[in-house]
């Protein structure tokens, strides 16, 4: 159909589609749907629809409706800042995380240590910008264990129902059942310390938190129709489940996974606190709170700045995380970019 | 005789009404299908009305194996549907299109009209490449009355009807036999109607489809179909050809519902007869025993609550039959020790 504006038919109605007022008075009524002169009209009704802005990307619109939210923004930046230095970390160093001297121990911030050394001399400066690599390492290591296993468990659960769905989520709530930090102390203590462990324990402390998310989303979207227009055209199950259902029961998920970036860099500092996360002498930020914590009265700076290095980042996190809640809600998009502007 | 491609045999679609509480205890049964016999000719189109919750959309649905059957049989063109394993209904599914009642819920928002499109197509390996497959929505989408160059947009940049078109071309891309259209107008403004109406109509003659038109809405039911079936509490009470149908119902039920249509003429419309039924529908939990409408029928007499009636040949015009034991007590006698009494 190239037809190019829609041309009225004989027939007393108009068959641009949008705009159809005060008809309602005609009503359906045979006569009426006989009067519609079958092709001619039928035909000059399918004119070409007129032509809607083109709608940026998806991602793309997301993107621009997080810009305008200031925290989100603004946390987005300074994680992004975050990972370039830990990217980069032995190049920003001024020097190695283990350069003891003596001398120079306890000293408080200058420009030569700007968050001053601790009480074997090293500079806190260095190990907080080499601790972040290790705090952001395990911290998306757990997290994308967590996502994996527990996005994966939801979703079979949520989907597939019944039977599949007792036995999966009696399992997490099993893994549920244990307070947090005991689960991840026990899993350490089961394999060891260490910063790949530390992840496993963190992630397997979040694979619940993931699966019910992802449930809970995926027993919404797997009801939607177009889930049944799928499956009526022949949809296999994997299609259904990566083409429509996973796509549309992400956004929760992906909320999901900023705050949970946040609670997985406090555990692997809480962890390490402890003295079962990252060992000695190796930097991290729980650690080196750890080892700070006798001097709190003496140097300060020893605990402030890797304290407020954790801080930062789990703020930030937190943040972000709001922010893309605020901006993939349905709702909360209609009211922004429909509404507002 | 006639060329049947859909026939159900006694269908039933029952629900088990869970109680509420701990445990999950079955407290009943809903019978939204309950002993459907049908059979869709080939190239014919086949209304099907109902008020709401009278099954007519689950009957659509299970015809599909949309909804799973509890029991009896569907064979389409020879094939047991009921019977058939999971990947061979999924490649059967190819053959059988559904349109579905509201086109804001019907396709995946994040999906292009393209992705939606020539899903049906990627499913069934058809059109091979990906050139061909564009060319191939393409056509779809000029087949149903939309430009070719919108393929690239998102479902909710279109109007209902653009949308309910594009419902249309998934539901025609892999070259179906059989298309049902459950409630494929209802939610479209009147005007929209006619036109997606007419679009239905032609393309049924154009590529010979055979259609199952399922609606509330009797006048389009009437435009539009070869021949009308009534349901009413899960069971099909009449069915005949449109004109036979729309013109002489034989069935009191049938009777309500068509004098509820409005007569487009000011001065019949003020003196046109209305029967008024009394009541609500039963529910299809608790289905009266014997006839189902006898609650609410003017007519009703003995033999109602005690035999289920059975679809018998009724009027003048050949090949229209209703249950009613107005027309003479035939059917099946009550056992006694069950069907719920639910008070006349």
């Amino acid at each position: 159909m190239s037809a190019a504006a829609p041309t009225p038919g004989p027939a007393p109605r108009s068959p641009a589609e949008p705009d159809a007022p005060a008809r309602s008075s005609a009503a359906p009524d045979a006569t009426a749907w006989s009067s519609a002169a079958p092709d001619a009209t039928a035909w000059s009704s399918a004119a070409p629809a007129p032509a809607p802005r083109r709608a940026r990307p998806r991602w793309q619109e997301t993107l621009g409706l997080l810009a305008r939210n200031p925290s989100a923004a603004v946390s987005a930046v300074l994680l992004l800042l975050l990972v370039l230095v830990a990217v980069f970390d032995e190049t920003l160093a001024p020097s190695g995380p283990n350069e003891i001297s003596v001398a120079d121990r306890l000293q408080s911030p200058s420009l030569e240590h700007p968050f001053g050394t601790d009480d074997l001399g090293r500079d806190i400066f260095s190990r907080v910008i080499l601790g972040a690599g290790v705090s952001l390492r395990v911290g998306f290591l757990a997290v994308a264990f967590a996502l994996v296993v527990g996005s994966l468990a939801g979703l079979l659960a949520g989907f597939y129902g019944r039977w599949v769905d007792d036995v999966l989520m009696r399992a997490m709530d099993v893994l549920f059942a244990f307070p947090a930090v005991l689960l991840a102390i026990a899993v350490l203590a089961v394999r060891g310390p260490g910063a790949g462990n530390t992840a496993l324990a963190i992630g397997i402390v979040y694979i619940p938190v993931f699966a019910r998310v992802t449930r809970a989303s995926v027993l919404g979207v797997r009801e939607e129709v177009y889930v049944r227009a799928s499956r009526s055209v022949g949809a296999s199950d994997l299609r259904l489940l990566t083409r429509h259902v996973l796509p549309n029961a992400a956004p929760p998920i992906i909320v999901q996974t900023s705050i949970s970036l946040a609670f997985a860099v406090l555990a692997e500092a809480a962890l390490s606190f402890l003295g079962l996360g990252t060992q000695p002498p190796n930097p991290a930020w729980g650690l080196m709170l750890a080892e700070g914590r006798g001097y709190i009265d003496l140097a300060w700076w020893l605990a402030f700045f890797p304290g407020m290095a954790i801080f930062l980042t789990v703020l930030c996190f937190n943040l972000l995380g709001d922010g893309l809640r605020d901006v993939l809600d349905p709702r909360q998009r209609t009211l922004m970019s429909g509404g507002g502007r | 005789m006639d060329d049947v491609l859909v026939s159900a045999r006694g269908l039933e679609v029952h629900f088990p009404v869970r109680a509420k509480g701990v445990g999950r205890r079955t407290a009943g049964v809903l019978r939204a299908v309950d002993g459907v016999d049908l059979d869709i000719r080939r190239g014919e189109t086949l209304g099907l009305v109902g008020e709401s919750g009278c099954g007519k959309s689950t009957l659509g649905n299970a015809l599909l194996r949309l909804v799973p059957p509890t029991g009896g049989t569907v064979t389409f063109d020879g094939i047991d549907v009921t019977s058939l394993d999971r990947r061979r209904m999924r490649q059967l599914r190819r053959r059988a299109g559904m349109v579905f009642q509201d086109p804001f819920a019907s396709l995946d928002p994040r999906r292009t009209v393209a992705q939606t499109v020539s899903e049906p197509l990627e499913v069934h390996g058809l059109h091979g490449g990906r050139r061909e497959r564009a060319q191939r929505v393409g056509e779809l989408l000029e087949l149903v009355g939309l430009d070719p160059a919108v393929a690239g947009r998102y479902p909710h940049e279109f109007s209902g009807g653009q949308r309910q078109r594009v419902g249309i071309a998934r539901a025609l891309a892999g070259e179906p036999d059989f298309l049902v259209c459950d409630e494929a107008i209802a939610s479209l403004d009147v005007s929209v109607q006619a036109q997606v109406l007419n679009l239905l109509r032609r393309l049924q003659r154009r590529l010979g489809l055979t259609l199952l038109f399922i609606s509330h809405d009797l006048s389009a039911v009437r435009h539009i179909s070869d021949r009308i079936a009534v349901m009413y509490l899960g069971r099909i009470v009449e069915i005949g050809p449109a004109s036979a149908v729309g013109a002489e119902p034989q069935m009191p039920y049938t009777q309500a519902l068509l004098s509820a249509v409005p007569v487009p003429h000011p001065a019949l419309e003020r003196s046109r007869r209305r029967i008024v039924l009394g009541g609500d529908v039963p529910s299809p939990a608790n289905v009266p025993s014997g006839c189902r409408f006898r609650t609410r029928c003017p007519y009703v007499f003995e033999p109602c609550p005690d035999v289920d009636p059975a679809l018998q040949p009724v009027g003048a015009a050949p090949d229209h039959v209703a249950a009613c034991h107005l027309h003479g007590v035939v059917g099946t006698p009550v056992r006694h020790d069950e069907g719920v009494d639910v008070g006349s």
